[in-house]
């Protein structure tokens, strides 16, 4: 058999040969038209978005640990701050009320001086006007019992050295 | 092989029927496959469309087995292209008989055809040489292909190519060949042989068959082996081993 195929390859056969031979060519070009070229696209379209999603998704996860150490950050910070204000506002709060315990008794103070300087005064006054008075009424009295006119400035200046005696006792 | 065939000339030459007719219609079968499952192509495949990407990552990585990585993206359509026509021109004799009452096949495998697969192995070989030429130099690949790995196995290497070409066809047309004359003889001696057979005829059926499942198998591993010795010649002949 293999004799008679070889022989009937040698003889005949030529124009099927051709005919096989350009009918596969064909038959490739038709293929790469129809399906290879467009799969191969297709493919290369499919690896190059895979890389390309591959490195998006590597670069959102950058992007958010980023943002959440940010926020981490803000985070801190802004307790941070907030404990400092409360911390101020208490400070100041508490220097205010020391401010106005110290006005007040300051304030108090002064009232205090005033009230005992006024009582002084008050006193004084009140002993000058004893003293006048009883100048005045011990005159009146001797004038009485002395029926004997003395001069008023006389009198006074006698009842002033008694009192001074007075006082020293 | 003796049957009796029509054939017809054209520009000198003579063509065989059986071959033009079971060619071309191997081509329009494996053209339709080709439109209908690649018509809506998207990043995002459809069922057709990862049919046809598993056929050509199959046939890519038969070749990308043997060859390295540059050479074997040239090759990657003539490797589809030869193993899509292989396993449909394999397959389609197994359903598909047309026989004349002139005793003439018009339509079977275009593979059982000793020249069909002949001319395949031929071109197979021719590219697989040429590569040869191109990658080495005509002097080296002369050297690379008779010389290697010893000088004294000249007449040897010499006997090994022309054995190439032989193992590489006939085993192609042995195969189908023989899966179909089996077909051939079941449903004409057995099932159907100018009368109801009877008994027999309702045997011959499973018998059948089981016989197209396996040529089947075989069709396919046929293919299968004829791209890869393709891959095969053309590494050893351009030095690639």
């Amino acid at each position: 058999m293999l004799g008679t195929t070889l022989l009937a390859a040698t003889q005949l056969e030529l124009g099927d040969m051709l005919f096989v031979i350009v009918a596969f060519l064909l038959l490739m070009v038709i293929l790469w038209r129809v399906a290879y070229k467009p799969l191969m696209k297709v493919l290369d379209q499919r690896a190059d978005k895979i890389s390309g999603d591959l490195d998006g998704a590597e670069t959102a996860r950058k992007e958010a640990e980023d943002l959440s150490q940010q926020r981490q950050a803000e985070l801190t910070k802004t307790r941070q701050e907030s404990s400092q204000v409360i911390q101020q506002a208490k400070a100041s709060a508490q220097k205010q009320g020391q401010d106005l315990l110290d006005a007040a008794n300051e304030r108090a103070t002064a009232i205090d001086k005033q009230a005992e300087s006024d009582a002084g005064k008050l006193k004084a006054d009140a002993l000058a006007q004893a003293k006048d008075d009883v100048a005045d009424l011990s005159v009146a009295i001797a004038a009485k019992l002395m029926k004997k006119e003395l001069s008023a400035d006389d009198q006074r200046s006698l009842i002033n050295a008694y009192i001074a005696e007075l006082d020293q006792k | 092989m003796d049957e009796p065939t029509a054939t017809f000339s054209f520009w000198g030459l003579t063509f065989n029927w059986t071959t033009v007719i079971s060619t071309l219609l191997t081509m329009v079968i494996v053209t339709l496959i080709a439109v209908g499952l690649t018509r809506k192509l998207s990043v995002r495949p459809n069922k057709g469309q990862n049919a046809m990407e598993y056929m050509l990552d199959f046939t890519t990585g038969i070749i990308g087995g043997q060859l390295p990585r540059k050479m074997a993206r040239q090759f990657g359509l003539f490797a589809f292209t030869l193993f899509f026509f292989l396993i449909v021109s394999n397959e389609l004799g197994l359903f598909l008989q047309v026989k004349m009452s002139s005793g003439v096949t018009y339509l079977k495998s275009p593979t059982a055809e000793p020249v069909v697969a002949m001319t395949l192995g031929l071109m197979s070989l021719v590219i697989a040489h040429g590569m040869g030429v191109k990658s080495l130099g005509f002097g080296g690949y002369l050297n690379n292909m008779l010389l290697k790995p010893y000088a004294w196995m000249l007449p040897l290497n010499i006997i090994e190519q022309l054995a190439n070409f032989l193992t590489l066809s006939l085993r192609l047309f042995g195969n189908i060949f023989a899966g179909e004359m089996l077909l051939n003889l079941i449903a004409e001696n057995l099932a159907w042989p100018g009368h109801f057979n009877g008994f027999v005829t309702i045997l011959a059926l499973p018998l059948e068959m089981v016989w197209q499942g396996f040529s089947l198998f075989i069709g396919g591993i046929q293919a299968y082996v004829f791209v890869i010795l393709t891959g095969v010649f053309i590494a050893q002949l351009s030095g690639n081993e």
